[in-house]
Parts: C-alpha cells; sequence; structure tokens
C-alpha cells in the first residue's frame, strides 16, 4: 500500500486556515466552478460544487462549461430551527436556490443550484438569522445529531444540549468563514492555531450521533462516534461510547467495507464526556490513514490497530477509564407520525416529508404550509434523521389552529395516507446533482415504491413499518446497509438488492441479488414477501426473517 | 513582406524547381523589373489643388483615395486628404476642386462617417456656385438602392450651384478599374485647366464577385435550454477559401418553401411556368425562392405594386402574400409586371468567427436568428430563419465581403476586443489567427449577454484560452443575471486603471455588435476612462480619442 499523501492532505495544509484561493475563485467571471483545490477546501465551509448532470452532454456540444452549482448544508445540531429561521431558510431558498429546501438523513437543511455569486448573499442571510454552514462536509466533524422526537423522554432537552456543545467543542478555530463570507476584516497574517485539527484536519468526514434508546432514529452505529443515552429513574447518568461505524463503501473494492460502530464502554459528566469525544477526534487525527481516502474513516482505524489498542489508546490520552458498558434496549427505528404530546403537555406533529424535499407539490403544499406554520410564530421545527420535519413544541390552545393550517395544505392528509412503506423508506440525492452517482435516488425511489405497494397488498403485508432505502451509489448516504431492503445503485437503473438488516439498526444486511433493473427488483421482491408471508415466525420482522431464512 | 498566400504559392514553386531553372528564373524576374520601371508612365507635371474626401465603413473608399491622394500628389497637384467625418465643413465653398469618395449602405444609406456631410449639404445649403466637384460611389448592385448615397451626393452638389469635373461614377463591387479611369478623366481636367464640360458618364460595369459554393459542416444553438435567445454557429467548408479576420460573407437567402408555394397559388400561374427577369429565364418557382424578396417589401415596391393592380393601397411594409389576398392582380399580364417590380433578394452579411489558420478550407459564422414582433406575431429575420434551418451537409452560396477598416495589427500589438452578443464574432476569429500565428501581443476580451448560465458564447473556447495564454484577460457582463442591469462597459469601468494603462501602451481597440446602444455606451465610457484614468479634460479625452482613430487603433464593426 502507498504511503503517500492523499493530493488532498496537500491541499489542505496549504490552505492557509481553510481560505485556499477561494476569493480568487469567487471573482472568476468566465466560470461558474471554482478552482479544483478550493473544491476541496470549500467543503469545510458547508458547500459541494457539482453541476446538472442531465445536460453535461448537451452544454458540451454547445461549447457552454458544465452547469455549475453549489449545494449549502446548513450546521444545526440536533436538528432544530425556530420559527424565524425557518422563514429566514424559506426566503433564502427562493431567492438564490431551486427553491427545495431538503431535509437531509443527518437531520440538517440543504439547498441546492446555488450559483456561485449567490453564495455570498446566501451565507450572510443565513448569518442574519444566526445559522451557518461551518464545516457541515469536509474532513471534520460535521452536523451532530440526536434522537429528535422530545416526547421521547423529559431528558430530550438534555441531550439536545450535549449535541450543541459537542458541535461547539468540534469546531475548526480558523476565522476564513466569516473572512470569505460575512467580509469579517483579517485580523492577523498568521492563521490561527488549532490545537485539535492542526493544519490537517481529519484524514476523512467524521460524524456523530446521540441516540435516545429505545428509539434509534438517528442510526447511532452507522457513526463514528455513537453516544448511547443511558437512563436511571428517568435521569440521565452517561453515555455509552460505540465507534467506528460507517456505511461507505466501493464497488469492486474488497477492502471497504460498511461497519457498525463498536461499543466500548460507559462513560458520566460533562466534563469526561467532551474530554472523551474529543480525545477520540485526536486519535483518529493520529492515527487515520492520510494515504487512501477510500480507507480513511475511523472505522479502517479502528480494524487495523484493534478496538482493545484503540480504548487503551483513549484511555491514555483522556486519563481516566472508562467504564463497563451499561445495557440498554433499542426497540425501533422510526419517526412517530402525527400528533404527540410530550411529558410538559407540549405537542408535536410530524410531517412525513418524503426524500426530505420540502416543496409545493399538487397534492401537498408542503412548502407554504410550513412557512404559514412558522408565521404564526407558535411552533418550532425540528428535523428528523428519516428526512422528516417536526412541528414542535406547540402549546394546547395553539395546536388547534396548527391542525387547521396543515390541513388546509393537505399536509394531515398526506401524512396519515402515506403507506407505511413509503414512510419508513429513504433515498439520497444522487442524479442531477451529487457527482458520486451512478443510478437514481430520490427521483426513482418514490415511483418505485408505488409499484412495491401492490405487492406487499398482494401479500396482505401493507400494515408491516418495512425500512426501505436506496442511495444511487455505495457510500451510504441514505444508509442503505441498515436497511430490512437496501438498494444501492450499481449503473443507471441497475441496484444491488441487499436484505436482513434488523429493524432496529443493529445488524448490517447483506448482498442478496446484484444489479438488479426494475422488473428483477419486483420479481424478486415478489419472492421475497412470498416467502416471508408462508414461512415467516410470530412478529418476526422481514429484515430478520431474510437474514435467518437466506443467510443462516 | 509578402501576404502568407503568396508567400505559399512561391514556396510551392521554388521548392519545385532545379538550380538551373532558378537562375533561369532570377534573370527573368530582374528582367521583369526592368521593364516595368521603363513602362512607367511619364506623366505630365500637372498643377492645381484637388481635395480628395472620402466616406467609408469598410475600408474600401479609404483605400482608395488614399491611393489617389499619393498618385495626384505624384503628378504634381496640391493635395489635401480628409476622412469625411474629419472633413471641415465651411471648407467647402472655399474648396477649388474637390472629388469624394462615398459607400452606400444598408437601404440607400450613406456610411456613417458621412453623415455630418450629408445633412450639412441638404440642409445648412452653403453656396457652391465656384465649387468643380466629382463624386465616386461604391456600391453592390445585389442592392436595389445601388450606389445611392453617391448619387444623392452628387444631385445635391449639383442643386448647390456646383460643377462637375466629371460625371458621376458608379462601382459595383469589383470597383478597380472603374475608380481608376474616372479619377484620370477627373485629374486630366483639374491640372490641365480645362473647363468643365460635361461627359457622358461611362456605365456600370458588373463584374460578377467569386461566389463559393460551401458545404455546411456543423451547425450548433449555442444557447443552453432556458435561453431567450438562438444563435447558430454555423461551420461551412469550401474549395480556395481566402479571407481575413475581420471580413464577412454575404449570403443571398431563400424564401420559405410554403410560402413560395402560397404565392404561387395566389398568383394562378403553373409552377413550371418560365419568367424572364432582368436578361435571365427562371422557373417562376426558382425565380420566387432563390431571386426576389418577397416579404416585407419596400414603401417602393408597394407603391408599384398599387399603380399595376389599380388600387389605392397605403405606403407601408408588408409582405407580397398578403397584398396578393388583399390586392389580387388581374390577368397575366399584371402577374408580371408585379414580378418585374420586385426586387431582389438582397445578401445578408455575417462576420466571420473563424480564422483559416485554425480551421483550413473552413469559414465560420455565428448568427442570431433574429426575432421580432410584427402585427403581433412573432416573425424571424429571413436570412437568419434560413440559416437555422439548414441541415448538415446542405449547400450553400456566400461571397467574402472585405473589411480592411477591421484587422488585426502587428502580431506584437495589444489588443483590447469588445464584442457583445454576435459582436463576439470576428474575435473568435480574432484569438485564433493570433494563437495559430503565435502574436506575442496580448489579448484582453470584454464579452456580455443576458445570462451567465445559457448566453455565454463559446464559454469553452475562451476558458481554453484564458488557461493556456491565449487569452490574457476576459471580463463578461450577463445584464439579466442580477436586480441591475451589468453591460460590457460597467466591466470596463470596473477595470479602468488597467484599460487605460493598456490603451497608454499602445494597445488597438476593438468594438463589434449592435451600434446603438452598445458603440455609443461603451464609446462613452472610453472617454470617461480617458478623462479620469488620464486626468483630462473633456475635450482632451476627445482629442486623445480622436488620436487613437487617426492612429487606426480604435475601430468598430457596428451594425
Amino acid at each position: 500500500m502507498s504511503t503517500a499523501l492523499s493530493p488532498i492532505e496537500k491541499v489542505k495544509r496549504e490552505s492557509k486556515g481553510l481560505r485556499g484561493t477561494i476569493v480568487e475563485s469567487l471573482r472568476d467571471e468566465i466560470t461558474g466552478a471554482i478552482a479544483e483545490d478550493d473544491q476541496a477546501v470549500i467543503k469545510f465551509h458547508g458547500m459541494y460544487q457539482q453541476d446538472d448532470r442531465d445536460v453535461r452532454e448537451e452544454r458540451a456540444s454547445k461549447k457552454l462549461d458544465r452547469l455549475h452549482s453549489f449545494m449549502i448544508r446548513l450546521r444545526l445540531p440536533g436538528g432544530f430551527l425556530t420559527s424565524d429561521q425557518w422563514i429566514a431558510t424559506h426566503d433564502i431558498a427562493g431567492e438564490n436556490s431551486t427553491g427545495v429546501i431538503k431535509i437531509t438523513t443527518r437531520q440538517t437543511l440543504q439547498l441546492h443550484g446555488l450559483i456561485k455569486s449567490k453564495i455570498k448573499p446566501t451565507i450572510k442571510a443565513f448569518n442574519e438569522a444566526k445559522l451557518d454552514s461551518i464545516a457541515t462536509c469536509g474532513d471534520i466533524n460535521r452536523n451532530v445529531v440526536c434522537s429528535a422526537h422530545p416526547k421521547q423522554s423529559s431528558i430530550h432537552e438534555e441531550v439536545f444540549g450535549y449535541s450543541e456543545k459537542i458541535s461547539e467543542l468540534l469546531m475548526p478555530k480558523t476565522r476564513a468563514y466569516y473572512e470569505i463570507w460575512l467580509d469579517e476584516e483579517k485580523i492577523k497574517e498568521r492563521t490561527e492555531e488549532d490545537p485539535l485539527y492542526e493544519d490537517r484536519y481529519l484524514p476523512r468526514k467524521f460524524k456523530i450521533a446521540i441516540a435516545i434508546p429505545p428509539n434509534n432514529d438517528v442510526d447511532v452505529f452507522a457513526n463514528d462516534i455513537g453516544l448511547i443515552a443511558i437512563i436511571e429513574n428517568e435521569k440521565l447518568i452517561g453515555f455509552n461510547l460505540a465507534v467506528g461505524g460507517g456505511l461507505s463503501a466501493t464497488h469492486g473494492n474488497t477492502e471497504t467495507y460498511p461497519r457498525l460502530a463498536s461499543v466500548i464502554g460507559f462513560v458520566a459528566g460533562e466534563k469526561n464526556i467532551l474530554k472523551t469525544i474529543y480525545e477520540v477526534l485526536t486519535i483518529q487525527r493520529d492515527f487515520g490513514n492520510r494515504s487512501d481516502r477510500k480507507l480513511a474513516r475511523l472505522k479502517y482505524t479502528l480494524d487495523k490497530y484493534g478496538v482493545e489498542w484503540f480504548k487503551e489508546e483513549l484511555e491514555k490520552r483522556i486519563g481516566f477509564k472508562l467504564v463497563e458498558a451499561k445495557s440498554y434496549q433499542f426497540s425501533d427505528r422510526k419517526d412517530f407520525y402525527g400528533w404527540h404530546k410530550n411529558h410538559q403537555g407540549l405537542w408535536y406533529y410530524t410531517v412525513f416529508t418524503e426524500n426530505g424535499r420540502v416543496l409545493d407539490s399538487e397534492k401537498v403544499k408542503l412548502k407554504s404550509g410550513l412557512l404559514e406554520v412558522a408565521k404564526t410564530n407558535k411552533a418550532n421545527f425540528r428535523f428528523t434523521c428519516n428526512q422528516n420535519v417536526i412541528v414542535a413544541d406547540i402549546q394546547e390552545k395553539d395546536k388547534a389552529s396548527i391542525q387547521r393550517i396543515l390541513e388546509a395544505h393537505s399536509i394531515v392528509n398526506h401524512t396519515e395516507s402515506a403507506t407505511s412503506i413509503r414512510k419508513n423508506s429513504m433515498a439520497c440525492v444522487a442524479f442531477n446533482t451529487c457527482p458520486l452517482a451512478l443510478a437514481e435516488g430520490q427521483r426513482y425511489l418514490p415511483s418505485l415504491i408505488s409499484k412495491i405497494e401492490p405487492l406487499m397488498q398482494r401479500h396482505q403485508l401493507e400494515s408491516e413499518e418495512i425500512v426501505i432505502r436506496m442511495t444511487g451509489c455505495p457510500n451510504g448516504c441514505a444508509r442503505p446497509y441498515v436497511a430490512e431492503i437496501g438498494f444501492v445503485g450499481t449503473a443507471y437503473g441497475k441496484y444491488n438488492l441487499h436484505v436482513g438488516g434488523d429493524r432496529q439498526g443493529q445488524r448490517l444486511n447483506k448482498l442478496f441479488k446484484e444489479s438488479l433493473d426494475e422488473v428483477s427488483i419486483l420479481n424478486e421482491l415478489d419472492q421475497l414477501f412470498s416467502d416471508y408471508k408462508t414461512k415467516r415466525n410470530t412478529k418476526e420482522t422481514l429484515g430478520d426473517f431474510a437474514y435467518r431464512n437466506y443467510f443462516n | 513582406m509578402l501576404e502568407e498566400v503568396k508567400l505559399n504559392e512561391l514556396n510551392y514553386l521554388v521548392e519545385r524547381l532545379s538550380r538551373e531553372e532558378l537562375v533561369w528564373l532570377n534573370g527573368y524576374v530582374s528582367g521583369l523589373i526592368k521593364n516595368s520601371l521603363k513602362s512607367e508612365p511619364k506623366s505630365a507635371k500637372l498643377s492645381g489643388k484637388l481635395t480628395i474626401t472620402f466616406g467609408t465603413e469598410t475600408g474600401n473608399s479609404k483605400k482608395i483615395a488614399t491611393e489617389f491622394a499619393t498618385k495626384a500628389r505624384k503628378q504634381g497637384l496640391t493635395v489635401k486628404l480628409a476622412s469625411l467625418d474629419q472633413y471641415r465643413l465651411s471648407d467647402l465653398s472655399k474648396e477649388e476642386n474637390f472629388i469624394t469618395v462615398i459607400s452606400t449602405h444598408g437601404e440607400g444609406e450613406p456610411p456613417s462617417a458621412a453623415k455630418k456631410f450629408f445633412s450639412h449639404i441638404h440642409e445648412s445649403k452653403p453656396d457652391l456656385s465656384k465649387l468643380r466637384y466629382s463624386v465616386l460611389a461604391l456600391g453592390d448592385s445585389a442592392y436595389p438602392l445601388f450606389c445611392k448615397a453617391g448619387e444623392d451626393v452628387d444631385t445635391q452638389l449639383a442643386t448647390l450651384g456646383g460643377n462637375r469635373i466629371s460625371p458621376l461614377q458608379k462601382c459595383d463591387v469589383d470597383f478597380e478599374t472603374d475608380a481608376l479611369e474616372w479619377f484620370n478623366r477627373s485629374v486630366n481636367v483639374i491640372g490641365n485647366g480645362e473647363h468643365v464640360t460635361p461627359i457622358q458618364a461611362t456605365p456600370v460595369k458588373h463584374v460578377g464577385r467569386k461566389i463559393y459554393t460551401g458545404k455546411i459542416l456543423a451547425k450548433v444553438n449555442l444557447n443552453g435550454s432556458g435561453s431567450a435567445k438562438e444563435t447558430y454557429h454555423i461551420e461551412i467548408s469550401a474549395d480556395d477559401l481566402a479571407y481575413q479576420p475581420g471580413d464577412s460573407i454575404g449570403i443571398v437567402p431563400q424564401n420559405p418553401k410554403g410560402e413560395v408555394e402560397s404565392i404561387i397559388q395566389l398568383l394562378a400561374v403553373d409552377q413550371k411556368k418560365t419568367v424572364q427577369y432582368k436578361d435571365h429565364e427562371y422557373s417562376i418557382d426558382e425565380l420566387l425562392t432563390n431571386k426576389l424578396a418577397i416579404s416585407y417589401l419596400p414603401e417602393r415596391v408597394v407603391s408599384k405594386y398599387a399603380v399595376i393592380v389599380k388600387q389605392n393601397i397605403p405606403a407601408v411594409r408588408i409582405d407580397l402574400i398578403d397584398l396578393l389576398k388583399i390586392y389580387p392582380p388581374q390577368g397575366e399580364n399584371q402577374v408580371d409586371e408585379i414580378l418585374q417590380g420586385l426586387e431582389l433578394i438582397t445578401p445578408r452579411l455575417y462576420s466571420i468567427s473563424s480564422s483559416l489558420q485554425a480551421h483550413d478550407g473552413e469559414v465560420h459564422i455565428t448568427v442570431a436568428r433574429n426575432c421580432f414582433q410584427f402585427d403581433g406575431i412573432t416573425r424571424h429575420g429571413l436570412c437568419s430563419d434560413y440559416l437555422s434551418r439548414l441541415s448538415d451537409e446542405s449547400r450553400i452560396e456566400f461571397y467574402v465581403h472585405k473589411n480592411f477598416q477591421f484587422r488585426l495589427p502587428a502580431p506584437n500589438k495589444d489588443i483590447i476586443m469588445i464584442g457583445p452578443g454576435t459582436g463576439i464574432a470576428p474575435f473568435r476569429s480574432f484569438v485564433e489567427e493570433r494563437v495559430n500565428t503565435g502574436a506575442e501581443g496580448k489579448n484582453w476580451l470584454f464579452f456580455g449577454d443576458q445570462h451567465f448560465a445559457s448566453d455565454f458564447l463559446y464559454q469553452t473556447e475562451w476558458q481554453d484560452y484564458v488557461k493556456t495564454g491565449g487569452l490574457t484577460k476576459m471580463n463578461v457582463a450577463f445584464s439579466r443575471d442580477q436586480q441591475e442591469k451589468i453591460y460590457v462597459q460597467h466591466k470596463m469601468l470596473r477595470h479602468a486603471a488597467e484599460f487605460f494603462k493598456w490603451i497608454e501602451s499602445g494597445a488597438y481597440l476593438y468594438v463589434c455588435g449592435a451600434k446603438e446602444p452598445m458603440s455609443s455606451d461603451v464609446e462613452k465610457t472610453l472617454l470617461e476612462i480617458i478623462k479620469t484614468e488620464g486626468q483630462k479634460t473633456t475635450e482632451q479625452a476627445q482629442d486623445y480619442l480622436n488620436q487613437l482613430i487617426e492612429e487606426g487603433r480604435y475601430l468598430k464593426d457596428v451594425y
């Protein structure tokens, strides 16, 4: 294996504190793109350069450059917005991007189709709403996610608080974001000291999630660090620490694989908890693979050096021993659609948002409806890792008026009438903007679900809450490897079919059939449902059945 | 010293000659030179004053006027040479001998450089009873109002009391011989102090120009989806092509088939019927498809029609098909008269957007499909529509229209090119030429259009040139991508300091595209830059600009 540093390492080190030549790139009038090295740097500012892949060929024949635009992703620890912030986001999306607000699989929002000249106005407008996009992409700790629904327990608020604290702790120290996008004056020529990231940052992206059992809605084991809240007598006593989860893989590269995080112990007390998290990052910073980006996530570091070694190294760095992991139980991994009340009597309505796309369609005026809700100033907005929005924190006295707005925009009907497989399905963005996409994701899954629904009905399985997920490539953004039925794109119109994941997200599924087109997918599922219907044990989930039936 | 083409031919020949043949050629050539020196006529010394003026658009009038001035000086005359826009109008009534070379453009209009002179003689009406004059009119007989501007000047000078040295001479595109004869006649009269005796005007000799038959190699709409525009890049190949960057090609469009068929039906004649038109026989179908203008007829043609069909028809521009519907002709005689009353389809000129250095045997043009509203209906310009409908491999006839006014400078000179919209065309030719000949001068290009995403003509080519140094700088303005309108002149202003520095270091300035408002706005901005960056008064700035024009460093191809 080559030990030469990957080219991106050089770009990071020479970026002058994530500044690169972004300012010059923005001034370049003749291209909608930014310089190649800046494309790596700008990720740390929460953006990806993309282009409309549907029109590449046509534009080339017209002597036009690719139609470049940028995706910007917000930093929303725990996935929370006030009404005012939702209105601001709504307006910014309308003014500067495609207009669609996309709820991501990691509890934040992203806007697509920003042209180069719109980036600065967008970030300025977000800043006025006290929102930023710092470190939401790139080789750095990304948005910290946590169990979304406050009805879950009285400790939700405390846990949610941790997501903010962790996010703050792991922010880069450079002022580049403020200088480039918000015209903050540069104080000194020297770039800022950053004891955590130094000038190297991490070898690869880094994801942290916090789950409150019994719901694993955040897919806690799919993260580099998973924190499992341990509750005794209705009090948060600390977290079980899981490390080394990550789902991305590369077709044809057997060294890559999805991996669930390993629980290595329990830690209590805010200071110790934060210290532990911090040092997990320093280990990955110092030991992670910086020559092959495909093998650079924490999971590979962990498997290379061993879990025991990792624990020892961590304890050495934090200066205390981890306690043995406490017991916990996950029973679900879902969103609580419709109205629910928390322990303080506040109300929450979880809106079904297919693939996280907030827009007005003929059937449901989701975007207008949410705007009207925000304008009442009587609700907050929370986002889930299943790409849904929760209209949140509503007083009893306001519930009826919010309900009327949701009904008037067909949101209630839309949420209630969606089948349970549709509501438990998820797809990544893929075409036309994702540069990694091999096959369609969110543009295709809804129509495929429409063809799966009759099959489920035929086998009388329509009430089963089967988790179906699709990604357009093997990188796993929509976490297909922890789905009961996972589709992973291999080529345009072709998908690998994975089955056998459990319902709670504690067991990876397995590759079942390779490179299927739609007809073959439907045939395979028809057979799968038929087997399941006839041979299942009582209360056995489809994932458990498939695992038992096909792989044992 | 030799033009590339000639040099190539010479090399071709020399490479194939033996040593002996070369020696022989050496002697042969020196003999040729001796003889030519001997044969130079020893002209009699003449005396007298002569003012030669010219109004030029593409440089032909200037070229010819300058040649005449040199000749006349050699023959002993005291000669003043001036472009009509630089000529002091109050001098006109004091001139002894005044000759002017003037071309005709568009609908019989004088070149823009002659507009002031034109309005002076038509509106101020000075007394010219002492003036002896002659007019050489350049034109193109493919246009109905052939040499109209020259005719107008000749008539008006006579009306104001002037006496003709020699009658008006009209010249077609191949003007050299006619022009020289006219000049010799005129100079003889002047130099020998002869009294002006009216001489019969010599008829125009119509000499055909070189018509190329080209093949469409490729045609692509350069505008991306969502654009309000359609701009076609058309690549044409033809044998023995010769042109220079800055030249245009002239194309005679065909009328749309459907419309021609309807007209033939309305005329109630047989499609195969042959018709005599200006000494040629055509089938009616061919005549109406390839020869006669049938849409948006000028008022003069409409009036003729009215007389033929004996009807009162308002003098407005209208299509033949509509005239035929509303005022149908009676009988075959009227049909024939109507056909005779129609004018030829005029050629349309398109700036060449390629260089032979980059595309051997090819000529490229950049054609905006012209869209306009007429009577509430969206219509397309005849020629751009014809071109946009051409398919690959189809044949097209064209000729090269030279533009001596719009030429690249020496290879080591810097150039600034301002070409929004299809004004970009000649600059693609310029840059291709300079890149492929290794010209070391710097190149700065300004381009503008409506939208960055869909209207950036030749974007990837420019990007490559910027990357590889073919373009030193490029600035673009897209007017509709933001609230406020941003045009090329705003980009010039944003780079004012550097812009002025380039001019100060001898850069040549080129502007191509819409005359109004673009070229006026660009010129205003140019003056502004000279004023602020050069710390000059308005007057000094104007002088500075005039100096640039004088030096041939501020060149426009605007329409």
